[in-house]
């Protein structure tokens, strides 16, 4: 597999368990790849609004644009709005089909579809990244997908296969294969692990990448991991202060000095887990890593996205910069 | 420190651990059901997917789906791990209601059947319920503890269950197991032929025949249905009887405690008994006792006279001071809006991962008091 710069890809999907910091990394990545002058699409699968969160922005409905930054657009995709706009864009008749999309006939076979929110989803996501302008260039030069938690991204990310396999012959399989070819190319697609190196998230980490493996034959192209914390205390400091304080009949400030040696322990005791965990990601992931330190910060906000944005950037830039804008168009 | 989820525990049968992903539900639950089982009471807790490390130090790491084992310690009461898997609480619900062999399986093989046991939304929520009700029903237990499905919204396992038994709808299935529906869309007379034409279209794009398929389903299972809307009424008036108490766990964290807020309303619109708030893995900061900073830097200058390494930690002291700030404003602008009776607990993050009896019971003081 041709190893080429992540962002020179055209859909990145970001995945991982709930609470790790799929949002920051898709958020980072997002205005990196802006930042490097491509215009870059951050979506939100079936969210509850944390990107706009992080952007400071209001949370539109589903399938609208919100600007960011000149290069950088957040779109909220959403199954059933997506499916919707599928059948606006190719039922001619819009009296009939709105009165068609209200009924409750619909929205219960919508619900019980197999798959079929899933499927419109990652279409939706693919018609992004394929879309063109009228002077049939391509509308974004990357999208960014930030996920749902790791279990939904798995069906969502089997669905077009699954479609593909189903049907043999005709539009439907003309269009799952064309997603499904998108989807597995590792020159055009790649997805990004996301993960803390605690005991939850790196079993599922594991077992993600297992599973885009052998069952999705998706191109994993990066794991991050994220808050990592890293230290210059030393277990020696730790160990000195514990020595000293048993020999002492009696401390000033014995407050303070308590809280100062049960903080160091906690750093101490997480650095641990931290490496613990990083070694068997290592064993078990094979995948190019970053490392994401753990930020000490009143309030997360925009400016630690924007640090954060600022590490991954140096880390997946080693090969060569994007070609200037007009190479493609 | 708070010990007021000690009474909430003492006074409530049923205690219901919910909040977003991450933030620690499963262990707070294992912690709780702990508690109860040291204060005597027979208590189970009903899980869905535990750390493996935490499963196996409870005995229960080889637990199935369903299954149920007793830990063994030294309680007054008892303690019961059991393990929530949605696809085989739907099997089990089968198994049970189906009337012939032949109709069981013809309803475990039914698609429609697979696709909803393994992946409808709010189904795994909706059976945590249902195997609540049961386990209530059954008198075993006297505190039973129930940790939530994770859900990208912790809002998701309150709304869950309606959301299947509208699904279920005794009205819509009878529309449903009507012939001409039986045969396909073709042959629905009430619709016109663009709607027609539409629907199959959307058959098509998604692989089966879905009326069909669901028809078929629902025929089979006329009669498990029946009683179903009854049935959902019924685990509500559960969830909100003067025996059933939520906790509500949630990190400190900013957009944690946004999904926390918007529950919280939920949750009292919905008229449930949020009787608890756990604030996990959160970090306080240092109350100074009249002692000055100079005061400290010489105490330290005694105890470290390497100027280096008391920098290191002196840094490091005020690195966790900063998290502490931020921790300290979201939880008391967040505690601000809770009504009066709702108790908050303060769990501090550890210097490890609690992974066994020992770490669970760290947690006690912080959620019970001494």
């Amino acid at each position: 597999m041709k190893q080429n710069d992540l962002l020179q890809r055209r859909l990145l999907f970001v995945v991982g368990k709930g609470g790790v910091g799929k949002t920051t990394v898709a958020s980072a990545l997002a205005l990196e790849a802006a930042r490097r002058g491509a215009k870059t699409l951050l979506v939100e699968v079936d969210g509850v609004g944390r990107a706009a969160q992080v952007f400071g922005v209001s949370v539109r409905p589903p399938g609208e644009v919100a600007p960011l930054t000149p290069s950088l657009f957040l779109m909220n995709v959403e199954g059933s709005a997506a499916l919707a706009e599928y059948l606006m864009m190719t039922v001619p008749v819009k009296r009939v089909l709105q009165g068609v999309l209200n009924s409750r006939i619909y929205q219960y076979f919508v619900a019980a579809a197999p798959g079929l929110k899933e499927l419109m989803t990652i279409g939706k996501i693919w018609f992004e990244a394929n879309r063109t302008d009228t002077a049939g260039g391509g509308v974004w030069d990357i999208v960014v997908v930030d996920a749902p938690a790791t279990g939904h991204s798995l069906q969502y990310l089997a669905m077009p296969q699954a479609t593909f396999d189903t049907f043999t012959s005709g539009l439907v399989h003309r269009e799952a294969s064309r997603v499904v070819e998108l989807l597995q190319d590792p020159e055009r697609t790649g997805v990004v692990l996301v993960t803390a190196a605690e005991e939850m998230p790196v079993n599922e980490t594991i077992e993600t990448y297992r599973r885009l493996r052998s069952d999705l034959h998706l191109p994993s192209a990066l794991l991050v991991v994220n808050r990592f914390h890293q230290t210059a205390l030393r277990s020696a400091d730790v160990e000195a202060l514990e020595r000293r304080l048993e020999s002492e009949a009696s401390v000033a400030s014995r407050e303070f000095v308590d809280e100062v040696l049960r903080r160091a322990r906690e750093e101490l005791g997480w650095v641990q887990i931290n490496e613990r965990y990083l070694q068997r990601l290592r064993e078990a992931v094979p995948l190019r890593t970053v490392v994401l330190p753990f930020l000490f910060s009143e309030e997360f906000g925009l400016d630690e996205v924007k640090r954060l944005s600022a590490q991954l950037a140096a880390e997946v830039a080693e090969t060569k910069a994007r070609p200037a804008k007009g190479g493609k168009a | 420190m708070s010990n007021a989820l000690e009474r909430v525990v003492e006074t409530h049968q049923v205690i219901v651990s919910a909040g977003s992903g991450g933030v620690g539900k499963t262990t707070t639950a294992a912690a709780i059901g702990l508690y109860g089982a040291r204060k005597g009471r027979r208590t189970v807790v009903l899980t869905i997917d535990p750390a493996r490390r935490l499963a196996d130090a409870l005995g229960v790491g080889e637990l199935r789906g369903g299954e149920e084992s007793a830990v063994k310690g030294d309680f007054a009461g008892s303690l019961t791990v059991m393990m929530l898997d949605q696809k085989s609480a739907w099997d089990a619900l089968v198994q049970r209601h189906a009337p012939t062999p032949e109709i069981r399986d013809r309803v475990l093989d039914n698609r429609f059947y697979q696709h909803l046991s393994q992946t409808f939304a709010g189904s795994q929520e909706y059976m945590a319920i249902e195997q609540l009700s049961e386990l209530y029903a059954g008198g075993r237990f006297d505190l039973i503890v129930i940790d939530t499905p994770p859900t990208r919204h912790a809002l998701d396992f309150l709304e869950a269950p309606r959301r299947v038994a509208d699904f279920l709808d005794r009205q819509i299935i009878k529309w449903f197991v009507k012939p001409y529906v039986a045969a396909g869309w073709a042959t629905v007379e009430v619709m016109n032929r663009t709607v027609r034409f539409l629907m199959r279209r959307l058959e098509d794009a998604t692989g089966v025949s879905v009326l069909v398929e669901v028809s078929d389903f629902f025929t089979a299972m006329s009669g498990l249905f029946d009683g179903f809307q009854e049935r959902v009424q019924r685990v509500y008036e559960l969830l909100q009887a003067a025996e059933t108490a939520f906790v509500l766990v949630a990190s400190p964290e900013e957009q944690v405690l946004a999904e926390a807020e918007y529950f919280c309303r939920k949750m009292s619109e919905l008229r449930m008994p949020l009787r608890a708030v756990v604030f996990n893995r959160a970090h306080f900061e240092f109350e100074a006792i009249g002692d000055s900073p100079a005061q400290r830097d010489v105490a330290m200058s005694t105890l470290v006279p390497d100027a280096e390494s008391r920098q290191r930690l002196v840094d490091n002291f005020e690195l966790y001071e900063v998290l502490a700030r931020g921790d300290a404003v979201r939880m008391e602008s967040f505690r601000r809006q809770l009504p009066r009776r709702v108790a908050v607990a303060e769990v501090p993050n550890f210097d490890t991962d609690l992974h066994d009896v020992s770490g669970l019971e760290r947690m006690h003081p912080f959620l019970f008091g001494k």
